[in-house]
């Protein structure tokens, strides 16, 4: 098998270093009031994917139903970095759980459809105001527990 | 990498053309409020493949970030086509990959895609400033093989393999194994310094 090696000459490199620009400190703060004038849309499409998401689930199968959590999955990963956004980054901590809870019960066909529940639950829970840092810290310790269970291979005895 | 949010050192983006692939509505807005934070202008948004390809054939593109687009996993595909089918300068474009999560069976691809780094969501401004910059960074060999094309993978800067000695002791070790070839070395070098006005 032939490797051909090239180092290329990066514009980006050389364009960093043109004079003007911004100090570090500058254009972190310009990004963050950015993002702060994001919030109430990034709420909106978090609701509205949070209400699709329920509905799925509403429809999702007793038994295995891989096209049920196939959806669920889709739902959940365009939501995530959206909580950072609204004030609650616990939401995207909880999402994450539940794609992870969902990629383990698919790729070892197993299935908890209460695991996936209680994670969709949570979801509301966490995206309303005034709860306490303390009480959405044990919500997430929870979910994670739930998710970590599936993430190993199930035993054969 | 670590870089400090307090930093007054400055960079610049404003002349960089930045292609941005996000399918949601809200990941491409966040994208485009941290980009334009850090400074960029040049913005080429793109919420499917196919417009991103037809950006990447019609524009001079100097940073990508994109996302995976699970489930699919279509923005790796992107990826791997930027670096096999994209004219040069843009199929050495640094590119950041984003993700929210990745399934398990599609971290092999993530991986062996040519990203040159992939950034988990959510993306903190200063997170995404320091991966722009490593990025950046010149001397790092892109490999054309049948099976990869992107960046050399193997970055850790770590001394040589223990047995093996600094490259500067190679000269040495080179003239006790052949003296003739050295002095020819040795005699072109004069040579150059001479032309040059440099001889003593």
């Amino acid at each position: 098998m032939s490797i051909r090696i090239v180092v290329p000459k990066l514009r980006l490199a050389q364009l960093l270093r043109m004079p003007g620009g911004l100090p570090v400190v500058d254009a972190v703060a310009n990004a963050e009031r950015n993002l702060a004038t994001l919030r109430p849309t990034c709420e909106a499409e978090l609701l509205a994917l949070l209400e699709l998401c329920e509905q799925s689930f509403a429809t999702l199968g007793e038994e295995f139903d891989d096209a049920g959590l196939e959806k669920i999955y889709a739902i959940a990963v365009r939501g995530i970095g959206g909580g950072r956004i609204c004030g609650a980054p616990a939401v995207d901590t909880a999402l994450i759980s539940l794609c992870d809870l969902i990629d383990h019960l698919r790729s070892t066909a197993r299935y908890d459809r209460k695991a996936v529940g209680v994670h969709v639950s949570s979801w509301r829970l966490l995206m309303g105001a005034g709860l306490p840092e303390a009480g959405a810290a044990a919500v997430l310790d929870g979910l994670q527990r739930v998710s970590l269970r599936y993430a190993e291979a199930p035993r054969d005895d | 990498m670590a870089l400090d949010p307090q930093s007054r050192i400055r960079f610049n983006l404003e002349g960089a053309a930045v292609l941005l692939v996000d399918e949601t509505p809200m990941g491409m807005s966040i994208l485009v409020s941290v980009v334009t934070g850090l400074g960029a202008k040049l913005l080429y948004r793109c919420s499917t493949v196919e417009q991103a390809q037809e950006a990447v054939a019609q524009h001079h593109i100097d940073l990508a970030i994109i996302d995976g687009l699970a489930p699919s996993g279509a923005g790796y595909d992107l990826v791997k086509w930027i670096r096999q089918n994209a004219r040069e300068p843009n199929c050495f474009a640094p590119i950041l990959l984003t993700t929210g999560h990745t399934p398990a069976n599609d971290i092999v691809r993530a991986r062996d895609c040519g990203g040159n780094i992939i950034i988990r969501k959510p993306i903190a401004p200063i997170v995404l400033l320091e991966r722009i910059i490593w990025a950046s960074k010149e001397g790092r060999p892109y490999l054309f093989s049948e099976t990869y094309v992107g960046p050399d993978r193997r970055f850790q800067d770590k001394p040589p393999p223990s047995g093996t000695g600094r490259r500067r002791g190679d000269a040495a070790a080179a003239a006790e194994a052949a003296p003739e070839a050295v002095a020819v070395d040795d005699a072109m070098a004069a040579d150059i310094d001479r032309k040059a006005g440099l001889a003593s």
